[in-house]
């Protein structure tokens, strides 16, 4: 990954890379190293209704702790956990990647992104498209991801099994 | 739906074993919907989903589309979705508000009873025989709709016995859910989640009272938090409520043997009873103060000397009293299905118990949850192995005729007993094989 030099200097490609980079590791099936870019209280979520307004008082999709994903992450490679058998594969890409409010001092930034996602297991392939919105903490050098917010855009219609993490 | 009335039900099910043609054949499936969906009591909706005049809710009844709808009277009316005049559907969202419904085609305007109000150039009918003083020219109603504490059901067959007869044994499930709340009503809240299942819908609808499978289909992830809550929670932590939620699926087998099963008439059952897997959620504070305040303390420890697992009310709908969520089944085809979810908010009581059903829901119902998919997964091989011409037949035998049955004709038996489902195919033989409703 590009380091950058100052707080100030934060650009649109060092951004890019940073969700190439998170999107790469779910793909590569690294999930430790993956979930390792979340802050210890780092959230993702994956909203039932685009536009919900919290995770607490409606029903999300997913809405996972370092504690809950730890959970989904372990069963990948748990051979009792017979909806991933076998284990699904995917592949990410992200795009139309903008800059939505940066503050340099605290170095919290919001970045809105786009993204289609292929899902393969078991002769089925599924793909699912959406917006992401990360709250990323950034401290010079390094990103940190503080949530990750997922919005399907069918997240209201009657879904099958989602089996990956978009 | 000529092929379908030519199908014998009688040899498809033996006392202790099924046909596996039940689950897979598309005929019987268009005979399940005509003969059981479109005649018993149906789950429609709660009446906090239509709170004031106008509000509406669609939905279906089987394959029909209904609209669950408040009148301005405050009466709560169940309409067929489809327009007096050329059938369109009334309302094509799934909720609303509306001061009447205006049809999207031709602009006839109906009360939110039913009753036409307007038709543009009216005229146009006179001397047709079509006009506002033929029935027809409203909304109908569906046959039969009642409410029972809040929970609306409907029923496309005049015919029948009421709704709370209907329910009989399985009404106190709904009886200790609503009394859970300090102010005595339910709401519902926080949304929807709807998950298709690749299955016939029996399959959800048995499982939820299938207490052999939880230690084993759900292993990966009970097993999984219990370790992980182990190795990065201090011991004076508190539990969060995602590890008190999943370990009780791998409590030991004797736990769900005493956790108990209960079945009645109609292919009514529920779980649990004294102990369920929800019996060991902590306190939330203010809740019981809450409670005893509204009820007195001894009320309130009856209230808590209840707590069922799933109630089913058969075919339709499955609550869950102790953490107020509900499950509604859908079934689109043999094999295709679709699980609603919903979650209940007690009137009276602090804002963290919504918050930990809302937890629940997501946690357990959502398509992308931890342990619904380990479910799916065995419906979908339960679909696919009973393709197989190994064994025409589908075992129920469990403990067959060790349950007990009371005087009145309700039933109980210990947890694992098969009961559950022999009982429910005794309802739906006695639905499928009568011809009249
Ligand atoms: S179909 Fe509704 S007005 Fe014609
Ligand atoms: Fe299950």
């Amino acid at each position: 990954m590009t380091s950058v030099t100052s707080l100030a200097e934060l650009d649109l490609k060092t951004v890019e890379e940073f969700l190439f980079h998170e999107a790469r590791l779910l793909d590569e099936k690294k999930w430790q190293k993956w979930d390792g870019l979340f802050t210890t209280d780092g959230t993702y979520w994956m909203p039932a209704s685009v536009d919900q307004p919290d995770p607490l008082n409606y029903v999300s999709l997913i809405y996972e702790d370092k504690l809950l994903r730890a959970v989904r992450i372990e069963r990948f490679d748990n051979e009792n956990a017979h909806s991933l058998q076998p284990i699904p594969r995917s592949v990410h890409l992200v795009s139309n990647v903008m800059i939505d409010a940066y503050d340099a001092v605290s170095g919290t930034c919001t970045v809105n992104s786009r993204f289609v996602v292929f899902e393969y297991r078991r002769d089925e392939q599924r793909i699912y498209g959406g917006a992401y919105i990360h709250d990323l903490i950034f401290d010079g050098t390094d990103f940190k991801i503080k949530q990750k917010r997922v919005n399907l855009v069918n997240c209201e219609s009657a879904l099958d099994n989602i089996n990956v993490y978009l | 739906m000529s092929q379908a009335n030519t199908i014998d039900i009688e040899p498809l099910l033996h006392k202790d074993e099924v046909h596996r043609k039940v689950y897979t054949d598309p005929d019987i499936f268009d005979l399940e919907m005509e003969r059981l969906w479109h005649r018993t009591w149906i789950y429609v909706g709660h009446e906090s989903q239509v709170k004031n005049p106008g509000d509406y809710f669609a939905t279906t009844i089987g394959r029909q589309p209904v609209i669950l709808v408040r009148h301005k009277d405050d009466k709560i009316h169940v309409l067929y979705n489809r327009c007096a005049h050329k059938g369109a559907q009334l309302v094509g969202d799934t909720s609303g508000c509306v001061k009447a419904f205006r049809c999207c085609y031709h602009g006839w305007r109906f009360d939110t009873d039913g009753a036409l109000l307007t038709i543009p150039l009216e005229g146009g009918y006179d001397n047709t025989g079509f006009c506002r003083d033929n029935p027809d020219t409203n909304v109908k109603k569906v046959p039969r709709y009642d409410s029972y504490r809040g929970f609306v059901f409907a029923s496309l067959s005049a015919k029948g016995p009421d709704l709370k007869t209907w329910l009989g044994g399985v009404a106190s499930s709904i009886d200790n859910m609503v009394d859970r709340a300090p102010d005595g009503e339910l709401e519902v809240t926080g949304g929807v989640l709807r998950y298709t299942h690749d299955s016939n819908w029996k399959f959800f609808v048995e499982n939820l009272n299938d207490l052999m499978h939880a230690i084993v289909t759900h292993q990966s992830s009970s097993q999984t938090a219990r370790i992980v809550a182990k190795r990065v929670m201090d011991e004076k932590d508190e539990v969060p409520w995602a590890v008190e939620i999943f370990s009780p699926f791998t409590n030991r087998y004797s736990f769900f043997e005493e956790m108990g099963l209960h079945a009645f008439e109609y292919g009514h059952s529920y779980s649990g009873g004294k102990v369920s897997i929800h019996s060991a959620y902590s306190d939330i504070p203010g809740y019981v103060e809450a409670l005893e305040s509204a009820y007195g303390k001894e009320k309130t420890l009856d209230i808590f000397s209840e707590n069922r697992h799933n109630t089913v009310f058969y075919p339709s709908a499955t609550i869950k009293g102790p953490i107020q969520t509900m499950r509604v089944v859908k079934p689109l085809a043999v094999d295709k299905t679709v699980i609603e979810s919903w979650t209940f908010r007690l009137k009276g009581a602090p804002e963290a118990m919504t918050q930990r059903s809302i937890l629940y829901c997501t946690l357990i119902n959502s398509s992308a949850n931890l342990v619904g998919p380990d479910d799916y997964e065995s419906y979908h091989r339960l679909q696919y192995g009973l393709q197989s011409e190994a064994n025409d037949w589908v075992s129920m035998h469990r403990h067959m005729d060790q349950e007990i049955v009371n005087a009145d004709g309700t039933i109980e038996a210990e947890g694992t007993n098969d009961i559950v489902f022999r009982n429910q195919f005794k309802a739906w033989k006695q639905y499928m094989s009568a011809e009249d409703a």
